[in-house]
């Protein structure tokens, strides 16, 4: 198969399928909708069933309980819905059980607009749901990266058996570029000898649950589940940086948004000011590695985001005071353009002492 | 440029094939010729990226655009203006239909049936043969069945628009052309000509020798791509 030109919702749901997602539970929402019109059309092909909900509620529920089962489990919508589903998630982290999860995420707070948005960074990124929990959040920038990101995502989500989330805002959902879509071959030698598969005089039967009445047995089960993220936090970190060698500015931007930046950044270095870009991948785990290693060195850094400044909580504590941070931002489903960027970037680099 | 000589002109296909460019592009194509021209937005399946979204551009050229009032522009809701009603019998009038997507998006044209299958208006189906289910004859027939069914109208010309974005190269154009070929003949419609990207006009100067030809700009911009491209050192980890 060669190129083929598609909308983001569509590569979402085909690179599912490639990945060997068989499973679809969702329910329509602007502007995430032709990912799930994409899935009704195409998992009957495969062999595979998709089910539209009653509801966003509802379809979470199934997913927990086709997750049990050990197949390849996906839901999708956008950010009312996703808010929706938060319940869900924290039973599928209790429970231990691997599912992929969009956000293509559109302008809040509550019923908003359809337009594009990253404003539930927090929401993704620091639980969502109730108790003490982190979910990996993949964000890919590209039509491409999101083929490669939703294979990421299913391996990740079987090898820790945990939920995964890809989050875009509505423009990556929305828009067309050329893809094209390898030979997908899962990892091997993993077994799932806690699906819930009907035991056949082999054993005692297999529980998936996430309730603990005892509170000692639940302290030691939140415990076990803070290794599993401290080992996806070493092992799961993803980012990308460009022209950071000699910059002496760093913005800080993920998605699209990142793509807008490096348009300014050409322009800001055409104009002599030296800055580069670390563009996280991973939103958890936060990618602190760059940071780290660029915060004794530049003068400062700048978040660029579609929202009223989430993301520069991490990049704070990430640089650790070792620099100034600077944000900019647009809400609403407003998208920053290159030029206020680049101005932005000007008055930043302006504004601090050299 | 863009030869049509009926007065009503609608464009239809599978979404992501290009219409609303091409809705466009034969607006500003029209206006050189013709005093009066109004583009209708009729998509009511996409969120973004429809003609609505270059009023600016439009207005700048004297198109008048007939869509949903900007109150109600952005609102998840399938919104027809009823402004269309003011040109379609007005014979001064050159009207472009930009319909949206597959047949959800022809439904939209099913309710003027009455009023314009008189006026013999020409219905264009707009093919995109790297888009993923219109890229067979089974599946490009399926749709020129489906809309005709929902518009109440037959499909009275084909459109060869194959292309995959900025990566697009003589090559897809040919194969879509083939493509748009054998489904002419299979129903038995015309076939028009292959519209292309005025960015390959360089390139396929042997391919428009031979074969008609419409070069077309691109206003579907993301903001990336409102300025140079990027050059510079990527590192991934």
């Amino acid at each position: 198969m060669g190129k083929v030109l598609m909308k983001g919702n569509e590569v979402i749901a085909e690179a599912a399928v490639h990945a060997g997602c068989k499973y679809f539970f969702g329910y329509p929402i602007t502007p995430q909708s032709e990912l799930v019109a994409y899935m009704a059309r195409r998992l009957p092909e495969v062999g595979g069933l998709f089910l539209q909900a009653e509801s966003e509620i509802a379809a979470i529920n199934m997913v927990c309980g086709a997750a049990s089962t050990g197949v390849r489990v996906m839901t999708s919508s956008s950010s009312p819905g996703f808010s929706l589903k938060q319940e869900g998630i924290s039973y599928l982290v209790g429970s231990e059980l691997p599912a992929v999860i969009c956000n293509i995420v559109r302008g809040g707070p509550g019923l908003g607009n359809i337009q594009p948005a990253q404003s539930d960074y927090f929401q993704v990124t620091k639980g969502g749901g109730h108790g003490d929990y982190n979910i990996p959040v993949l964000a890919p920038a590209s039509l491409q990266e999101i083929v490669e990101l939703i294979q990421d995502a299913f391996d990740i989500a079987d090898r820790y058996r945990t939920p995964v989330i890809i989050m875009g805002d509505g423009m990556l959902g929305q828009m067309m570029e050329p893809v094209e879509f390898g030979e997908y071959s899962e990892p091997i030698g993993q077994t799932k000898d806690w699906a819930t598969t009907g035991t056949r005089g082999d054993g005692a039967p297999k529980i998936i649950s996430s309730l603990e009445l005892d509170a000692e047995s639940l302290e030691k089960r939140n415990e076990q589940l803070q290794e599993k993220f401290a080992l996806i936090k070493e092992q799961e970190v993803r980012y990308e940086t460009y022209e950071i060698a000699d910059a002496e500015y760093i913005l800080v931007a993920f998605g699209t948004v990142a793509r807008i930046t490096m348009n300014a950044i050409q322009k800001a270095r055409k104009h002599g000011v030296k800055v580069g870009l670390i563009r996280p991948i991973s939103l958890w785990p936060f990618p602190d590695k760059p940071f780290i290693e660029t915060r004794n060195k530049v003068n400062g850094y700048l978040a660029v985001e579609m929202s009223a400044g989430q993301m520069i909580e991490d990049v704070r504590l990430a640089v650790n005071g070792c620099a100034p941070v600077g944000f900019f931002g647009r809400t609403g489903g407003v998208v920053p353009s290159q030029e206020e960027i680049y101005e932005k970037i000007m008055s930043f680099a302006g504004g601090l002492p050299v | 440029m863009l030869r049509t000589d009926k007065r009503i002109t609608i464009l239809a296909g599978h979404f992501g094939s290009g219409k609303t460019e091409i809705s466009i592009n034969l607006a500003l194509a029209k206006r050189q010729k013709y005093e009066k021209v109004a583009i209708n937005d009729l998509d009511i399946i996409n969120p973004y990226f429809r003609s609505r979204d270059v009023a600016a551009i439009l207005q700048q050229q004297n198109i008048e655009l007939l869509a949903p009032s900007n109150r109600l522009a952005t609102a998840d809701l399938p919104i027809v203006t009823g402004e269309i009603y003011r040109v379609l019998h007005d014979f001064r009038y050159q009207l472009i239909v930009d319909a949206g997507g597959d047949e959800d998006g022809a439904k939209a044209l099913g309710q003027y049936y009455l009023e314009w299958k008189d006026l013999s208006p020409e219905l264009l189906f707009v093919l995109n043969g790297n888009r993923p289910f219109v890229s067979s004859l089974e599946g490009a027939a399926f749709t020129i069945k489906q809309i005709e069914k929902s518009s109440r109208l037959k499909v009275t010309g084909i459109i060869n628009n194959s292309n995959i974005g900025s990566e697009t190269t003589i090559k897809d154009v040919e194969k879509g052309f083939a493509l748009s070929s054998r489904l002419s003949e299979e129903l038995e419609i015309p076939f028009l000509y292959s519209t292309i990207s005025v960015a390959l006009k360089q390139e396929a100067e042997d391919f428009q020798k031979t074969h008609d030809v419409v070069f077309i700009k691109r206003f579907m911009k993301l903001p990336w791509e409102k300025e140079e491209t990027f050059l510079g050192e990527k590192s991934r980890f």
